[in-house]
């Protein structure tokens, strides 16, 4: 009797103690901002930007027959995220123009989707054969479980079409990642507040 | 230094099994950190230590012993903004440690034998630890696990309940020093201190 209460005592304890993780609602109320930039270029050379109003891009691995998001098909996300971006780009003294004004810059947004299924092999840890006989021991094959991870990052690119090579390829200057955007408590504010910072971090940016 | 935590752990083991008096304990373990306190310096409540000592001597004056404990040490950073070679990263994150440690401990009882209620012991316990450095950050979650030579000294009493019950009470307070570290995460030896309480099985 004495024996089992201190194992229980010593398993209930490791249970207790045994790898928490953090508070999800803390974890994921805002995005992950990471921003890159070509250190040769200087944004103060550009005067003029392209951006659409309404679609974004959409990169999935789960479904590669979807390649945009409307503002038709996903209310209330591309808009805002798309204003936020031209906000920024307004305040550091760029000017929106239209697509066929010849805009110094492009802007590119878009959703990468990685869906990812994982599969892991349990072997079940107690195996007493010799206890359970033959029978017993079909409940201990190992087995399989599956598991899916969907993620995605939100991410804004500035090209430069105004330096077009001869091969027609365009040269990225700055991109920000913001994620995660598929596990989030607030979509649309988090996207909204990650752009700002993703410009705030950049002040190079501007004229 | 996994194995040879394995094998000080077999060693001792064997050698203790077959003494007559004994007692085996687990106890709530509390640690505060006392290095690297700008990576994780809130305390940790989230600690266990269970372990088995031999008794020795006519008196009981001596024990030795294998001790093992878990605990999690874990802390929230605000948004913070990380500079880059080309740009920068911003986030809030949780930085924690679990810690797993094993030791072979010796202790010594300063009580008369009249007492056989209460005792009080000086020890030092000698093993190894691993420590996952851990950061969560959103759904991310970046991990360096290490090991490290564990010495713990140790004071503490053990209060038996009556002497016809085999069942007592224990507190403890320890200090851990650990060469534990991670490059990583510009993490240099693990030190902290701690205080354990709980509850222990004597065979005598």
């Amino acid at each position: 009797m004495k024996k089992n209460f201190f194992l229980f005592a010593l398993v209930a304890g490791l249970a207790w103690a045994c790898e928490p993780t953090p508070d999800n609602m803390k974890l994921l109320d805002q995005l992950v901002v990471q921003t890159h930039y070509d250190t040769e270029v200087n944004f103060t050379d550009y005067a003029t930007y392209s951006i659409s109003t309404d679609t974004i891009g959409f990169i999935s691995n789960a479904n590669p027959n979807d390649t945009i998001l409307t503002e038709h098909d996903t209310p209330g996300y591309p808009r805002p995220v798309l204003n936020q971006v031209a906000t920024n780009l307004n305040k550091v003294g760029y000017t929106r123009v239209e697509k066929n004004a010849n805009p110094d810059l492009g802007i590119n947004v878009y959703v990468v989707n990685d869906y990812n299924l994982f599969q892991q092999v349990v072997y079940p840890s107690y195996y007493y054969p010799s206890y359970y006989g033959y029978y017993g021991s079909y409940y201990n094959y190992p087995y399989v479980n599956t598991y899916a991870q969907n993620t995605g990052a939100l991410v804004v690119e500035i090209v430069d079409l105004k330096n077009i090579g001869a091969d027609k390829k365009v040269r990225v200057l700055w991109t920000a990642y913001m994620g995660d955007v598929y596990s989030t408590i607030n979509l649309v504010q988090q996207s909204v507040d990650a752009i700002d910072q993703a410009f705030h971090q950049s002040p190079y940016i501007g004229r | 230094m996994k194995k040879i935590a394995i094998i000080i752990a077999l060693a001792c083991g064997c050698g203790l099994v077959q003494a007559q008096e004994n007692y085996f304990f687990v106890n709530w373990d509390v640690n505060t950190p006392m290095t690297n306190t700008n990576w994780i310096g809130s305390t940790s409540t989230r600690g266990i230590r269970g372990g088995y000592r031999a008794v020795f001597g006519s008196q009981r004056q001596f024990s030795a012993g294998l001790d093992m404990s878990w605990a999690t040490f874990s802390e929230y950073k605000p948004t913070e903004t990380f500079q880059q070679q080309a740009g920068a990263i911003t986030t809030d994150y949780f930085n924690y440690i679990y810690q797993l440690s094993f030791a072979a401990s010796g202790q010594y009882y300063f009580h008369k034998s009249t007492n056989e209620r209460f005792f009080s012991y000086v020890g030092m316990g000698l093993g190894a630890n691993q420590n996952k450095y851990t950061v969560f950050y959103n759904i991310y979650k970046d991990q360096h696990s290490a090991w490290g030579f564990l010495a713990r000294p140790e004071a503490g009493i053990l209060l038996r309940i009556s002497t016809r019950k085999r069942i007592g009470l224990m507190a403890a307070v320890h200090y851990d020093y650990s060469t534990n570290k991670s490059n990583d995460y510009n993490y240099s030896s693990f030190s902290a201190v701690g205080v354990s309480v709980g509850i222990m099985s004597m065979q005598w």
